[in-house]
């Protein structure tokens, strides 16, 4: 078979599921919201609303465009598929399973996996935020630009601390390659990076929140403050896609979690099974983390603003930095 | 003066971490609670007696003709203007019913006013709490529309009387 036609198929497969799952957790968002508040949730549109996020959808295409006076139309229009397309590329090197024949084609779930994987994910979903910056200072309006600046500052702070725990993971594997960080926690659950690098792990997690821009950490919307942050003037197609760009990454950066810390695909103490296996144990972990994002919005009140900058520079940066300095000099003296 | 003596932080407190898992499980178990959405068209609002709804008309035991003997009380009562009467003659031993009994419900202001003016129980506040409609003009009930037979408003004609019974008795001993 021909490996372009596999490599378009798989990477129909791999995006038409995310954004799926995307718009699934529009879903899930607001039904563990209501949960956490004892209420029900949407429950109107199919059973048990599993059709809201289309009948979203269907309204987000109907709505207005609407571009307000003294916009730059330019950036105006371009800024939310910049925010939205550094997400959809840091997808392309999430391993979502292993070794897997199709039609007699012998293939990874994987859209790409090249040596450098696990440094192109911060390096491409950090160029989100020109997305973000773009959107707030072309809309022309005070409130979207607070919203921008703000969030550039809150990422620029939190993916040194990110990148950093990330490294760490790197320096125990000895590699870049997201697949051999995988192939190193081969095993059972007490082989996962998790137990080798708790601090890393939770300087990680933390991290995610911020450069996901979720609550607890997000400046960039901050409703009682800045009406929408950056998207206050956006609506129709173009909120939307802001939306998405949200909801991707944070699936790309839940994925990422369990691939470094939880064993990625791997199914513990199984490490011979099959690709549908393997893909069931990674989303298990990842909607594990899904549900953590979601959790945690629902319960934590947002930081104030000299808070966040505090603990992003004076606390989690040099933890990170101190973890990474231990895990070198152990593998050093090794 | 007061001084507020900030409280000390333990360790703990100030890692924020133990403090956030410790919120996460409470949210996580209020995710188990009964939940407190009422699912309001299948699940009508519960009314009582005390209820006050919109104000329906009473009719007789012989269920036809309205209590009503278009004495005008009420439309003087009405606060907000929104009853509108013709009087009519009948061959009944009661000699007046209305011919026309209007009520604007978009003006209605549900106050009660029109139920303690009415001397012949013609009037009571029902539990029919719900109001919608798409012209204005369909909101404007005629006697059609207003018109109940007396079991359906009897918990509120009740409760009507408890109260100014109730009331009488006070004033009497003062």
């Amino acid at each position: 078979m021909n490996p372009v036609l596999v490599m378009v198929l798989k990477t129909l497969l791999i995006y038409g599921g995310v954004i799926t799952l995307a718009a699934g957790l529009t879903l899930a968002e607001r039904k563990v919201a209501a949960w956490i508040q004892w209420r029900i949730g949407p429950n109107r549109v199919g059973p048990w609303g599993v059709l809201q996020p289309l009948a979203d959808g269907v309204k987000f295409i109907f709505k207005e465009e609407l571009v307000p006076a003294g916009a730059n139309k330019l950036l105006f229009r371009l800024a939310p598929m910049m925010a939205a397309a550094p997400a959809m590329m840091s997808l392309a090197v999430i391993p979502f399973a292993g070794d897997l024949s199709f039609f007699g084609f012998d293939t990874r779930l994987a859209i790409a996996d090249f040596p450098i994987s696990a440094m192109y994910i911060p390096a491409v979903a950090g160029l989100g935020i020109y997305g973000i910056i773009l959107g707030g200072w072309s809309s022309n309006s005070k409130y979207s630009l607070l919203g921008g600046l703000r969030a550039s500052a809150q990422m620029i702070s939190y993916e040194l601390a990110l990148i950093l725990a990330i490294l760490a993971v790197v320096v125990m594997t000895g590699s870049l390659s997201l697949d051999d960080i995988v192939a190193g926690q081969r095993g059972g659950i007490q082989d996962w990076n998790l137990w080798r690098q708790p601090l890393a792990f939770v300087l990680f997690v933390v991290a995610t929140f911020a450069e996901t821009n979720r609550h607890p950490f997000d400046f960039a919307e901050c409703e009682p403050e800045l009406v929408g942050g950056f998207h206050t003037e956006y609506s129709s197609m173009k909120f939307a896609l802001f939306f998405l760009g949200e909801y991707v990454a944070m699936i790309v950066m839940a994925s990422l979690t369990t691939t470094l810390f939880l064993g990625g695909y791997e199914v513990p103490w199984f490490p011979e099974a099959p690709w549908f296996l393997q893909l069931g144990a990674f989303l298990v972990k990842t909607s594990f983390f899904l549900f953590l994002f979601l959790w945690v919005r629902w319960t934590l009140p947002r930081f104030r603003f000299d808070q966040l900058m505090n603990l992003g520079w004076k606390t989690m940066l040099p933890l990170s930095l101190a973890n990474t300095f231990i895990t070198g000099m152990v593998i050093s003296l090794r | 003066m007061v001084i507020v003596k900030r409280k000390e932080l333990s360790l703990a407190e100030r890692l924020y971490l133990p403090e956030i898992a410790r919120v996460l499980s409470l949210s996580f178990r209020a995710m188990f609670k009964k939940k407190v959405t009422r699912q309001y068209p299948e699940e009508p609002l519960p009314t009582t007696a005390v209820t006050r709804g919109q104000p329906r008309l009473v009719l007789l035991e012989d269920n036809q003709h309205l209590a009503c003997v278009s004495c005008g009380l009420c439309e003087a009562a009405c606060p907000a203007y929104a009853i509108t009467i013709d009087g009519g003659e009948t061959d009944r031993p009661i000699e007046r019913e209305p011919e026309r009994f209007e009520i604007d419900m978009l003006r209605c202001i549900l106050c009660g006013f029109c139920e303690e003016a009415c001397p012949k129980d013609a009037i009571f506040m029902s539990n029919e709490l719900e109001l919608a409609d798409f012209s204005r003009q369909a909101l404007v009930y005629d006697i059609e529309k207003l018109k109940r037979p007396r079991a359906a408003l009897q918990g509120r004609i009740d409760y009507f009387y408890g109260a100014n019974d109730r009331w009488r008795k006070r004033s009497s001993t003062s």
